[in-house]
This record gives structure tokens, C-alpha cells and sequence, in this order.
């Protein structure tokens, strides 16, 4: 995602990531009790797993995360004023970047006078599944996250 | 449900379907098309922010949800 969010800078297109609660507690990275925690885990992110993009960290109850749908790895996207324009209850670069594509070809078509008006399209995306790198992002919380895992899934 | 019964169920201990599937409330979520729930969060360095002010400054904004784990 940090690639992707470099590719749309030059038009405008903002991105961050909002860290929410543990999916997948281990004895590495346990539940979250403090905000002091969650903003040592946050910082974790970017050290450990080189995340570039800004890091915003929500009220450790969650509530931004939660009126979202409190998806593990949802991600959004929001025009200017405010109002959603995307949303996927995971995270897709090509997804995303579809998506960006779509809306910045909308302003260039409102530039050149076409009169547009929006609709609602709901459609299903294909994201790839890589067990063994989700495996070994399990492994770096701990053995316990991984134990959980395989007896909620198989 | 008090804030601190809130505060140990979304931080759940550990990750079995009766704790993690009721936040799986994706549906639940804002509509598309309309103006959307603003929240204070925090920036890396502990400094206040709002969501509102981070969309406000980007023509788009993306924002992925989620954790290091």
C-alpha cells in the first residue's frame, strides 16, 4: 500500500494507516490495555514491518474503528468533504487503485463538461491469498497467535 | 455494557470465534454518498487530530484499518 500511495501523491490523493486493536494477540503482541501499548505497537508497524505511510492511532475502545464496521483490514476511501466513495472489508492494492483511477478520470471528465451524477455499484473483488506469508506474519506475535489460527481455521 | 467491560471485549485476550466474529460488523459501517462519522485519533507523536482533518486536506484519502497483528 505505501507504493500505491506514493503513485497517487502528485493528484492529491492522501493516505494513511489507522491502527486499530490486535486481530491476532500473541505473547509478542499481546491484547491492548493501554494507549502507551498501542502506540508502542503502532510505532512496531513502521519499524519492524516498514510501514511509510502516516500511522494514526485510534481511542484504545476503538470507536473509530468500531463505527467503521471494525473490520480487521477494511479500507476506505473518502473524498474531500467527507463522504465515502470507497469501501472494502479488506485492504486490495489493485482494489484501491482501480478505484483512484475510476474517481480522478470523474474529475477530469467534470473538467471537460460532462454533467455526472453518482450512483451505487456493489461489486466483488479478488484480492491474493498467500498462507505462508500470513503464517509468518502470525509467528512474529507468537506462537499463541498461531495456535489460535489453526484451531479457528484448520 | 460499561467502558471497561467495551475496553477488554474489543481488545480481546485471544482470537476464538465467540470473541473476534462480533466485530465483524462490516454492514454495519456508514453508507457510501453520505457525510461520514468523524473521531479524534492520534498522531505516532501523541499530538491530537481528527479524521475530518486528514480528508480535509487530501482530494482523496485512503485509510487502511488495522494492526501489527
Amino acid at each position: 500500500m505505501d507504493a500505491t500511495a506514493g503513485q497517487f501523491a502528485s493528484e492529491g490523493v492522501g493516505s494513511i494507516f489507522l491502527y486499530t486493536h490486535e486481530a491476532h494477540p500473541g505473547e509478542n503482541y499481546p491484547r491492548l490495555t493501554s494507549m502507551e501499548q498501542k502506540f508502542r505497537h503502532a510505532r512496531d508497524l513502521r519499524e519492524v514491518l516498514g510501514v511509510m505511510r502516516p500511522i494514526l492511532v485510534d481511542a484504545l475502545d476503538g470507536a473509530c474503528h468500531r463505527a467503521y464496521g471494525s473490520m480487521p483490514n477494511m479500507s476506505w476511501i473518502f473524498a474531500q468533504s467527507g463522504v465515502p466513495v470507497y469501501k472494502a472489508d479488506w485492504t486490495d492494492t489493485r482494489s484501491i487503485q482501480n478505484a483512484l483511477e475510476y474517481f480522478l478520470d470523474v474529475s477530469e471528465r467534470r473538467r471537460s463538461g460532462e454533467r455526472l451524477t453518482p450512483f451505487r455499484v456493489e461489486r466483488l473483488d479478488f484480492r491474493i491469498q498467500d498462507q505462508t506469508a500470513f503464517y509468518k506474519g502470525l509467528e512474529r506475535n507468537g506462537a499463541k497467535a498461531v495456535r489460535e489460527f489453526r484451531a479457528a481455521f484448520g | 455494557m460499561t467502558h471497561d467491560d467495551l475496553l477488554s471485549r474489543y481488545n480481546y485476550d485471544e482470537f476464538v470465534p465467540a470473541k473476534f466474529e462480533p466485530w465483524m460488523r462490516f454492514e454495519a459501517g456508514p453508507p457510501l454518498g453520505q457525510p461520514a462519522p468523524d473521531f479524534p485519533l492520534r498522531h505516532l507523536n501523541g499530538e491530537e487530530t481528527r479524521l475530518s482533518e486528514i480528508w480535509l486536506r487530501h482530494r482523496y484519502l485512503i485509510v487502511e484499518f488495522g494492526s501489527f497483528t
